[in-house]
Protein backbone atom coordinates (compact mmCIF):
# COMPACT_ATOMS: atom_id res chain seq x y z
CA UNK A 1 0.00 0.00 0.00
CA UNK A 2 1.28 3.46 -0.91
CA UNK A 3 1.13 6.66 1.16
CA UNK A 4 1.69 10.39 0.60
CA UNK A 5 2.28 13.37 2.90
CA UNK A 6 -0.37 16.09 3.09
CA UNK A 7 -2.20 18.60 5.26
CA UNK A 8 -5.24 17.48 7.24
CA UNK A 9 -8.35 19.68 6.78
CA UNK A 10 -11.38 20.18 9.04
CA UNK A 11 -13.61 18.44 6.50
CA UNK A 12 -12.97 16.38 3.39
CA UNK A 13 -9.75 15.18 1.80
CA UNK A 14 -6.29 16.35 2.89
CA UNK A 15 -4.50 19.04 0.89
CA UNK A 16 -1.24 18.40 -0.94
CA UNK A 17 -0.28 22.08 -0.67
CA UNK A 18 -0.93 24.67 2.04
CA UNK A 19 -1.49 27.90 0.11
CA UNK A 20 -3.57 30.92 1.06
CA UNK A 21 -5.83 31.67 -1.91
CA UNK A 22 -6.82 35.21 -2.85
CA UNK A 23 -10.07 34.97 -4.77
CA UNK A 24 -12.16 37.74 -6.36
CA UNK A 25 -15.94 37.27 -6.42
CA UNK A 26 -15.98 39.42 -9.57
CA UNK A 27 -13.44 40.37 -12.22
CA UNK A 28 -13.47 44.03 -11.14
CA UNK A 29 -11.46 42.99 -8.07
CA UNK A 30 -8.77 41.26 -10.15
CA UNK A 31 -6.06 43.88 -9.87
CA UNK A 32 -6.55 44.20 -6.10
CA UNK A 33 -6.30 40.40 -5.80
CA UNK A 34 -3.14 40.36 -7.90
CA UNK A 35 -1.49 43.12 -5.87
CA UNK A 36 -2.31 41.35 -2.60
CA UNK A 37 -0.85 38.06 -3.83
CA UNK A 38 2.25 39.81 -5.15
CA UNK A 39 3.04 41.15 -1.67
CA UNK A 40 2.63 37.91 0.29
CA UNK A 41 4.75 34.78 -0.26
CA UNK A 42 2.53 31.76 0.25
CA UNK A 43 -0.48 33.37 -1.43
CA UNK A 44 -1.85 32.42 -4.85
CA UNK A 45 -4.22 34.55 -6.93
CA UNK A 46 -7.27 33.11 -8.69
CA UNK A 47 -8.33 35.93 -11.01
CA UNK A 48 -11.08 35.33 -13.57
CA UNK A 49 -13.32 37.29 -16.00
CA UNK A 50 -16.81 36.71 -14.53
CA UNK A 51 -19.18 37.61 -11.67
CA UNK A 52 -20.82 40.60 -13.33
CA UNK A 53 -24.19 40.87 -15.08
CA UNK A 54 -24.87 37.14 -15.09
CA UNK A 55 -28.13 35.32 -14.55
CA UNK A 56 -29.53 31.79 -14.37
CA UNK A 57 -27.32 28.80 -15.17
CA UNK A 58 -24.42 31.02 -16.22
CA UNK A 59 -24.33 32.66 -12.76
CA UNK A 60 -24.82 29.30 -11.04
CA UNK A 61 -21.81 27.81 -12.86
CA UNK A 62 -19.70 30.78 -11.70
CA UNK A 63 -20.91 30.27 -8.13
CA UNK A 64 -20.14 26.53 -8.26
CA UNK A 65 -16.66 27.08 -9.70
CA UNK A 66 -15.68 29.76 -7.17
CA UNK A 67 -17.10 27.85 -4.21
CA UNK A 68 -15.49 24.63 -5.41
CA UNK A 69 -12.02 26.18 -5.75
CA UNK A 70 -12.48 28.29 -2.59
CA UNK A 71 -13.15 25.12 -0.60
CA UNK A 72 -10.25 23.24 -2.24
CA UNK A 73 -8.18 21.04 0.11
CA UNK A 74 -4.91 22.62 -1.12
CA UNK A 75 -5.86 25.97 0.42
CA UNK A 76 -5.23 26.48 4.16
CA UNK A 77 -7.33 29.61 4.00
CA UNK A 78 -8.80 32.19 1.66
CA UNK A 79 -9.09 35.96 1.33
CA UNK A 80 -12.20 36.77 -0.73
CA UNK A 81 -12.17 40.16 -2.45
CA UNK A 82 -15.40 41.69 -3.75
CA UNK A 83 -16.27 45.02 -5.35
CA UNK A 84 -19.64 45.37 -3.61
CA UNK A 85 -22.29 45.54 -6.34
CA UNK A 86 -21.67 42.27 -8.18
CA UNK A 87 -24.21 39.53 -8.87
CA UNK A 88 -22.14 36.87 -7.17
CA UNK A 89 -21.62 38.36 -3.73
CA UNK A 90 -18.37 38.00 -1.82
CA UNK A 91 -20.35 37.13 1.32
CA UNK A 92 -21.92 34.07 -0.36
CA UNK A 93 -18.47 32.82 -1.35
CA UNK A 94 -17.00 33.50 2.11
CA UNK A 95 -19.90 31.73 3.86
CA UNK A 96 -19.50 28.65 1.67
CA UNK A 97 -15.78 28.45 2.49
CA UNK A 98 -16.40 29.00 6.22
CA UNK A 99 -18.93 26.13 6.20
CA UNK A 100 -16.01 23.78 5.39
CA UNK A 101 -14.26 24.91 8.56
CA UNK A 102 -11.65 26.69 6.43
CA UNK A 103 -10.28 30.06 7.64
CA UNK A 104 -11.66 32.84 5.44
CA UNK A 105 -11.45 36.64 5.40
CA UNK A 106 -13.26 39.14 3.23
CA UNK A 107 -12.42 42.56 1.75
CA UNK A 108 -14.96 44.61 -0.22
CA UNK A 109 -13.44 47.42 -2.29
CA UNK A 110 -16.45 49.77 -2.22
CA UNK A 111 -16.66 49.38 1.59
CA UNK A 112 -12.96 50.02 2.15
CA UNK A 113 -13.09 53.07 -0.08
CA UNK A 114 -10.48 52.58 -2.76
CA UNK A 115 -8.09 49.93 -4.10
CA UNK A 116 -5.12 51.03 -2.00
CA UNK A 117 -7.11 50.61 1.20
CA UNK A 118 -8.47 47.27 -0.02
CA UNK A 119 -4.98 46.03 -0.94
CA UNK A 120 -3.62 47.13 2.45
CA UNK A 121 -6.36 45.29 4.34
CA UNK A 122 -6.04 42.23 2.10
CA UNK A 123 -2.28 42.02 2.55
CA UNK A 124 -2.56 42.19 6.34
CA UNK A 125 -5.26 39.48 6.36
CA UNK A 126 -3.27 37.25 3.97
CA UNK A 127 -0.13 37.65 6.07
CA UNK A 128 -1.99 36.50 9.17
CA UNK A 129 -3.32 33.42 7.35
CA UNK A 130 0.10 32.55 5.89
CA UNK A 131 1.64 32.70 9.38
CA UNK A 132 -1.05 30.35 10.71
CA UNK A 133 -0.64 28.00 7.73
CA UNK A 134 3.12 27.77 8.32
CA UNK A 135 2.51 26.23 11.75
CA UNK A 136 0.68 23.24 10.24
CA UNK A 137 2.69 20.01 9.91
CA UNK A 138 2.25 17.41 7.19
CA UNK A 139 0.84 13.99 8.08
CA UNK A 140 1.01 10.65 6.31
CA UNK A 141 -2.13 9.58 4.41
CA UNK A 142 -2.99 6.41 2.44
CA UNK A 143 -3.71 6.64 -1.30
CA UNK A 144 -7.40 6.23 -0.44
CA UNK A 145 -7.28 9.96 0.51
CA UNK A 146 -6.14 10.98 -2.97
CA UNK A 147 -8.41 12.09 -5.80
CA UNK A 148 -6.56 12.35 -9.11
CA UNK A 149 -7.78 14.53 -11.96
CA UNK A 150 -7.19 13.05 -15.44
CA UNK A 151 -6.68 15.32 -18.43
CA UNK A 152 -5.26 15.19 -21.92
CA UNK A 153 -4.59 18.03 -24.34
CA UNK A 154 -2.49 18.64 -27.44
CA UNK A 155 -3.21 15.02 -28.37
CA UNK A 156 -1.20 13.21 -30.98
CA UNK A 157 -1.06 9.50 -31.71
CA UNK A 158 1.46 8.83 -28.93
CA UNK A 159 -1.18 9.92 -26.43
CA UNK A 160 -3.30 6.82 -27.12
CA UNK A 161 -0.48 4.30 -27.18
CA UNK A 162 1.89 5.55 -24.47
CA UNK A 163 0.94 8.46 -22.23
CA UNK A 164 -2.74 7.65 -21.65
CA UNK A 165 -2.22 3.88 -21.07
CA UNK A 166 0.57 4.68 -18.56
CA UNK A 167 -1.78 7.08 -16.76
CA UNK A 168 -4.57 4.49 -16.96
CA UNK A 169 -2.30 2.02 -15.15
CA UNK A 170 -1.82 4.62 -12.37
CA UNK A 171 -5.59 5.25 -12.22
CA UNK A 172 -6.23 1.52 -11.77
CA UNK A 173 -3.67 1.35 -8.93
CA UNK A 174 -5.05 4.35 -7.09
CA UNK A 175 -8.66 3.16 -7.33
CA UNK A 176 -7.58 -0.37 -6.28
CA UNK A 177 -6.09 1.16 -3.09
CA UNK A 178 -9.39 2.90 -2.29
CA UNK A 179 -8.61 6.26 -3.89
CA UNK A 180 -10.47 8.20 -6.55
CA UNK A 181 -9.98 9.61 -10.02
CA UNK A 182 -12.00 11.75 -12.41
CA UNK A 183 -12.19 11.57 -16.19
CA UNK A 184 -13.71 14.64 -17.85
CA UNK A 185 -13.78 16.57 -21.17
CA UNK A 186 -17.05 15.11 -22.33
CA UNK A 187 -16.47 16.47 -25.87
CA UNK A 188 -13.46 14.15 -25.99
CA UNK A 189 -15.58 11.11 -25.08
CA UNK A 190 -17.72 11.34 -28.22
CA UNK A 191 -17.37 8.02 -30.04
CA UNK A 192 -16.16 6.09 -26.99
CA UNK A 193 -19.16 6.46 -24.69
CA UNK A 194 -20.34 2.88 -25.31
CA UNK A 195 -16.97 1.57 -24.15
CA UNK A 196 -17.28 3.60 -20.91
CA UNK A 197 -20.95 2.74 -20.32
CA UNK A 198 -20.02 -0.98 -20.33
CA UNK A 199 -17.83 -0.32 -17.26
CA UNK A 200 -20.53 1.43 -15.22
CA UNK A 201 -21.24 -0.10 -11.80
CA UNK A 202 -25.02 -0.04 -12.47
CA UNK A 203 -27.18 0.24 -15.62
CA UNK A 204 -28.38 3.66 -14.37
CA UNK A 205 -24.81 4.97 -14.30
CA UNK A 206 -24.27 3.49 -17.78
CA UNK A 207 -27.36 5.30 -19.05
CA UNK A 208 -26.20 8.55 -17.44
CA UNK A 209 -22.84 8.25 -19.20
CA UNK A 210 -24.54 7.84 -22.59
CA UNK A 211 -26.92 10.77 -21.91
CA UNK A 212 -24.11 13.05 -20.76
CA UNK A 213 -22.11 12.45 -23.95
CA UNK A 214 -25.17 12.75 -26.20
CA UNK A 215 -26.22 16.04 -24.59
CA UNK A 216 -22.78 17.45 -25.21
CA UNK A 217 -22.82 16.23 -28.83
CA UNK A 218 -26.23 17.88 -29.37
CA UNK A 219 -25.00 21.17 -27.92
CA UNK A 220 -22.08 21.08 -30.33
CA UNK A 221 -24.39 20.33 -33.29
CA UNK A 222 -26.58 23.31 -32.38
CA UNK A 223 -23.53 25.50 -32.00
CA UNK A 224 -22.12 24.58 -35.40
CA UNK A 225 -25.37 24.30 -37.37
CA UNK A 226 -25.22 27.69 -39.07
CA UNK A 227 -23.94 27.42 -42.63
CA UNK A 228 -21.55 30.35 -42.08
CA UNK A 229 -19.82 28.47 -39.28
CA UNK A 230 -18.93 25.26 -41.09
CA UNK A 231 -15.24 26.16 -41.06
CA UNK A 232 -15.48 26.32 -37.24
CA UNK A 233 -17.03 22.92 -36.71
CA UNK A 234 -14.02 20.60 -36.38
CA UNK A 235 -13.88 18.52 -33.21
CA UNK A 236 -10.28 17.67 -33.74
CA UNK A 237 -7.53 20.24 -34.07
CA UNK A 238 -4.79 20.81 -36.64
CA UNK A 239 -2.32 19.64 -33.99
CA UNK A 240 -4.24 16.38 -33.54
CA UNK A 241 -4.24 15.79 -37.32
CA UNK A 242 -0.55 16.58 -37.77
CA UNK A 243 0.10 14.19 -34.91
CA UNK A 244 -1.64 11.30 -36.71
CA UNK A 245 -5.12 11.41 -35.14
CA UNK A 246 -7.64 11.38 -37.99
CA UNK A 247 -11.13 11.14 -36.47
CA UNK A 248 -12.88 12.27 -33.31
CA UNK A 249 -13.66 8.64 -32.43
CA UNK A 250 -9.97 7.72 -32.72
CA UNK A 251 -9.10 10.60 -30.43
CA UNK A 252 -11.74 9.56 -27.88
CA UNK A 253 -10.68 5.90 -27.86
CA UNK A 254 -7.07 6.93 -27.24
CA UNK A 255 -8.16 9.42 -24.57
CA UNK A 256 -10.24 7.07 -22.45
CA UNK A 257 -7.15 4.91 -21.80
CA UNK A 258 -6.21 7.41 -19.10
CA UNK A 259 -9.24 6.17 -17.12
CA UNK A 260 -7.70 2.69 -16.86
CA UNK A 261 -9.84 -0.44 -16.99
CA UNK A 262 -11.82 -0.37 -13.76
CA UNK A 263 -15.51 0.18 -13.00
CA UNK A 264 -17.04 3.65 -13.25
CA UNK A 265 -18.88 4.63 -10.09
CA UNK A 266 -20.83 7.64 -11.26
CA UNK A 267 -21.20 10.84 -13.27
CA UNK A 268 -20.63 14.16 -11.47
CA UNK A 269 -22.12 17.51 -12.36
CA UNK A 270 -19.93 20.62 -12.57
CA UNK A 271 -18.85 21.61 -9.06
CA UNK A 272 -20.14 18.40 -7.46
CA UNK A 273 -17.74 16.72 -5.02
CA UNK A 274 -17.29 12.94 -4.93
CA UNK A 275 -19.32 10.82 -2.54
CA UNK A 276 -17.84 7.37 -2.11
CA UNK A 277 -14.34 6.79 -3.57
CA UNK A 278 -13.99 5.43 -7.09
CA UNK A 279 -13.57 6.44 -10.74
CA UNK A 280 -16.00 9.11 -11.92
CA UNK A 281 -16.84 10.95 -15.09
CA UNK A 282 -17.14 14.71 -14.56
CA UNK A 283 -19.41 16.64 -16.90
CA UNK A 284 -17.16 19.39 -18.30
CA UNK A 285 -16.33 20.45 -21.87
CA UNK A 286 -13.03 19.85 -23.65
CA UNK A 287 -11.48 23.30 -23.15
CA UNK A 288 -8.25 22.55 -21.25
CA UNK A 289 -8.85 25.30 -18.70
CA UNK A 290 -12.54 24.60 -18.15
CA UNK A 291 -11.80 20.89 -17.69
CA UNK A 292 -9.01 21.39 -15.14
CA UNK A 293 -11.08 24.05 -13.35
CA UNK A 294 -13.91 21.50 -13.14
CA UNK A 295 -11.52 18.87 -11.75
CA UNK A 296 -10.28 21.35 -9.14
CA UNK A 297 -13.79 22.56 -8.25
CA UNK A 298 -14.82 18.95 -7.61
CA UNK A 299 -11.83 18.47 -5.27
CA UNK A 300 -8.98 16.76 -7.19
CA UNK A 301 -5.81 17.53 -5.24
CA UNK A 302 -3.47 16.64 -8.15
CA UNK A 303 -4.07 16.62 -11.91
CA UNK A 304 -2.10 14.55 -14.42
CA UNK A 305 -2.22 16.07 -17.90
CA UNK A 306 -1.01 14.01 -20.86
CA UNK A 307 0.10 15.96 -23.91
CA UNK A 308 1.49 14.75 -27.22
CA UNK A 309 2.19 18.17 -28.72
CA UNK A 310 3.23 19.82 -25.42
CA UNK A 311 1.64 22.51 -23.24
CA UNK A 312 3.17 24.66 -20.49
CA UNK A 313 -0.06 25.30 -18.62
CA UNK A 314 -0.75 25.00 -14.89
CA UNK A 315 -3.44 25.81 -12.30
CA UNK A 316 -3.07 28.15 -9.29
CA UNK A 317 -2.62 26.05 -6.16
CA UNK A 318 -3.19 22.61 -7.73
CA UNK A 319 -0.15 20.71 -9.07
CA UNK A 320 -0.62 19.73 -12.74
CA UNK A 321 1.84 16.97 -13.67
CA UNK A 322 2.53 17.10 -17.40
CA UNK A 323 3.44 13.92 -19.16
CA UNK A 324 4.03 13.10 -22.81
CA UNK A 325 4.29 9.87 -24.78
CA UNK A 326 6.33 11.66 -27.43
CA UNK A 327 10.05 11.67 -26.64
CA UNK A 328 10.85 14.40 -29.14
CA UNK A 329 8.22 16.64 -27.52
CA UNK A 330 9.73 15.87 -24.12
CA UNK A 331 13.24 16.71 -25.30
CA UNK A 332 12.10 20.02 -26.81
CA UNK A 333 9.81 21.07 -23.99
CA UNK A 334 11.25 19.51 -20.82
CA UNK A 335 11.46 22.94 -19.23
CA UNK A 336 7.66 22.72 -18.95
CA UNK A 337 7.02 18.94 -18.80
CA UNK A 338 7.45 16.54 -15.89
CA UNK A 339 7.54 12.95 -17.21
CA UNK A 340 8.38 11.14 -20.44
CA UNK A 341 6.22 8.09 -21.18
CA UNK A 342 7.73 7.98 -24.69
CA UNK A 343 10.10 5.21 -23.58
CA UNK A 344 7.16 2.86 -24.19
CA UNK A 345 7.59 3.62 -27.90
CA UNK A 346 11.30 4.18 -28.37
CA UNK A 347 12.76 1.83 -25.76
CA UNK A 348 10.00 -0.80 -25.76
CA UNK A 349 9.39 -0.42 -22.02
CA UNK A 350 6.13 -1.96 -20.82
CA UNK A 351 3.12 0.03 -19.69
CA UNK A 352 3.36 -1.25 -16.06
CA UNK A 353 7.07 -0.32 -15.91
CA UNK A 354 6.42 3.24 -17.03
CA UNK A 355 3.17 3.38 -15.03
CA UNK A 356 5.07 2.51 -11.84
CA UNK A 357 7.44 5.42 -12.50
CA UNK A 358 4.47 7.73 -13.05
CA UNK A 359 2.78 6.59 -9.83
CA UNK A 360 6.01 7.41 -8.00
CA UNK A 361 5.93 10.85 -9.62
CA UNK A 362 2.31 11.38 -8.50
CA UNK A 363 3.16 10.42 -4.91
CA UNK A 364 6.29 12.62 -4.85
CA UNK A 365 4.32 15.55 -6.25
CA UNK A 366 1.51 15.07 -3.73
CA UNK A 367 4.10 14.94 -0.95
CA UNK A 368 5.66 18.26 -1.92
CA UNK A 369 7.92 18.07 -5.00
CA UNK A 370 6.79 20.97 -7.24
CA UNK A 371 5.84 20.44 -10.88
CA UNK A 372 7.43 22.47 -13.70
CA UNK A 373 4.17 24.41 -13.99
CA UNK A 374 4.26 25.33 -10.28
CA UNK A 375 7.90 26.41 -10.49
CA UNK A 376 7.07 28.48 -13.57
CA UNK A 377 4.02 30.00 -11.84
CA UNK A 378 1.85 28.89 -14.79
CA UNK A 379 -1.80 29.47 -13.91
CA UNK A 380 -3.49 29.57 -17.31
CA UNK A 381 -5.93 26.77 -16.56
CA UNK A 382 -8.24 28.62 -14.19
CA UNK A 383 -11.17 29.16 -16.58
CA UNK A 384 -14.76 29.24 -15.40
CA UNK A 385 -17.33 27.61 -17.71
CA UNK A 386 -20.01 29.92 -19.14
CA UNK A 387 -23.49 28.99 -20.25
CA UNK A 388 -24.80 31.14 -23.04
CA UNK A 389 -28.43 30.12 -22.77
CA UNK A 390 -27.71 26.65 -24.20
CA UNK B 1 13.07 -3.65 -34.57
CA UNK B 2 9.35 -2.98 -34.81
CA UNK B 3 8.44 -0.11 -37.03
CA UNK B 4 4.68 -0.26 -36.48
CA UNK B 5 2.41 -1.17 -33.59
CA UNK B 6 -0.93 -2.93 -34.02
CA UNK B 7 -2.70 -2.15 -30.75
CA UNK B 8 -5.47 -4.77 -30.82
CA UNK B 9 -5.58 -8.08 -32.77
CA UNK B 10 -8.79 -6.90 -34.53
CA UNK B 11 -7.17 -3.71 -35.88
CA UNK B 12 -6.74 -3.26 -39.63
CA UNK B 13 -4.36 -0.33 -39.20
CA UNK B 14 -1.05 -0.03 -37.31
CA UNK B 15 0.70 3.06 -35.90
CA UNK B 16 4.16 3.72 -37.36
CA UNK B 17 6.73 4.32 -34.63
CA UNK B 18 9.11 6.46 -36.68
CA UNK B 19 8.98 8.41 -39.99
CA UNK B 20 8.69 5.86 -42.80
CA UNK B 21 9.77 6.42 -46.41
CA UNK B 22 7.95 5.33 -49.53
CA UNK B 23 9.05 1.83 -50.52
CA UNK B 24 10.44 0.96 -47.07
CA UNK B 25 9.66 -2.35 -45.47
CA UNK B 26 7.52 -1.91 -42.36
CA UNK B 27 7.51 -4.60 -39.66
CA UNK B 28 4.20 -4.83 -37.78
CA UNK B 29 3.73 -6.93 -34.66
CA UNK B 30 0.85 -9.46 -34.88
CA UNK B 31 -0.16 -12.22 -32.46
CA UNK B 32 0.68 -14.93 -34.99
CA UNK B 33 4.04 -13.38 -35.88
CA UNK B 34 5.39 -10.24 -37.46
CA UNK B 35 3.99 -9.04 -40.79
CA UNK B 36 5.97 -7.22 -43.45
CA UNK B 37 4.35 -4.42 -45.42
CA UNK B 38 5.78 -2.10 -48.04
CA UNK B 39 5.00 1.57 -47.41
CA UNK B 40 3.12 2.94 -50.45
CA UNK B 41 4.16 6.54 -49.62
CA UNK B 42 6.05 8.48 -46.97
CA UNK B 43 4.26 8.09 -43.62
CA UNK B 44 5.00 10.46 -40.70
CA UNK B 45 5.73 9.22 -37.18
CA UNK B 46 2.55 8.31 -35.31
CA UNK B 47 0.38 8.04 -38.41
CA UNK B 48 -1.47 4.94 -39.55
CA UNK B 49 -0.55 2.32 -42.14
CA UNK B 50 -3.14 -0.12 -43.56
CA UNK B 51 -2.37 -3.67 -42.54
CA UNK B 52 -4.70 -5.21 -45.13
CA UNK B 53 -6.70 -4.08 -48.17
CA UNK B 54 -9.89 -2.20 -47.46
CA UNK B 55 -12.93 -1.62 -49.64
CA UNK B 56 -14.83 1.66 -49.93
CA UNK B 57 -16.93 2.30 -46.80
CA UNK B 58 -15.29 -0.58 -44.94
CA UNK B 59 -14.79 0.25 -41.22
CA UNK B 60 -11.30 1.20 -40.07
CA UNK B 61 -10.58 -0.64 -36.81
CA UNK B 62 -8.12 0.74 -34.22
CA UNK B 63 -8.11 -0.06 -30.47
CA UNK B 64 -10.50 -2.89 -31.42
CA UNK B 65 -13.26 -0.38 -32.31
CA UNK B 66 -14.48 1.37 -35.46
CA UNK B 67 -12.86 4.79 -35.80
CA UNK B 68 -14.28 5.65 -39.22
CA UNK B 69 -14.79 4.26 -42.74
CA UNK B 70 -12.75 4.13 -45.94
CA UNK B 71 -13.55 6.94 -48.40
CA UNK B 72 -11.63 5.22 -51.22
CA UNK B 73 -10.28 1.68 -51.68
CA UNK B 74 -7.13 1.34 -49.57
CA UNK B 75 -4.19 -0.95 -50.33
CA UNK B 76 -2.18 -2.65 -47.67
CA UNK B 77 0.87 -0.52 -46.80
CA UNK B 78 -0.99 2.70 -47.66
CA UNK B 79 -0.97 5.78 -45.39
CA UNK B 80 -4.43 6.02 -43.76
CA UNK B 81 -5.47 9.58 -42.79
CA UNK B 82 -7.81 12.45 -43.76
CA UNK B 83 -7.40 11.81 -47.48
CA UNK B 84 -8.97 8.35 -47.38
CA UNK B 85 -11.10 8.02 -44.24
CA UNK B 86 -14.22 9.74 -42.96
CA UNK B 87 -16.08 9.58 -39.69
CA UNK B 88 -19.79 10.25 -39.17
CA UNK B 89 -19.46 11.28 -35.51
CA UNK B 90 -18.71 14.91 -34.83
CA UNK B 91 -19.41 15.98 -38.38
CA UNK B 92 -21.68 18.80 -39.46
CA UNK B 93 -24.82 17.33 -41.10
Amino acid sequence: MHTFYGYRRQQGLPGVRNWVAIIPSVFCANTVVRRIAQQVVGAVELTHPVGCSQVGLDLELTAKALKGVGRHPNFYGVVVVGLGCERFQAQELADSIAAMGKPVEMVVIQEEGDTQKAIDKGVRLALKLVEQAAKQQKEEFPLSELCLGLKCGGTDSTSGIAANPALGWVTDQIVAEGGSAMLTEVTELIGAEHVLARRAVTPEVGQKILETVRNMENKLKVGTAHSDLQNRSALISPGNEDGGVTTVVEKALGGIHKGGTGPITGVLAYGEPIGEPGLYILDCPGHDGEAVTGLAASGCQVVVFTTGRGTPTGFPGVPVIKITGNTSTFERMKFNLDFNAGEIIDKGLSIPEVGAGLLQKVIETASGVPTKAEIGMNDELFCITRSYGG
Amino acid sequence: MLTALRIDPRDNVAVVLRNVQKGEEVLVNMKTGAVHLTAQSDIPFGHKIAVSCLLVSEPIIKYGEEIGNAKTPIQSGEWVHLQNIYCERGREN
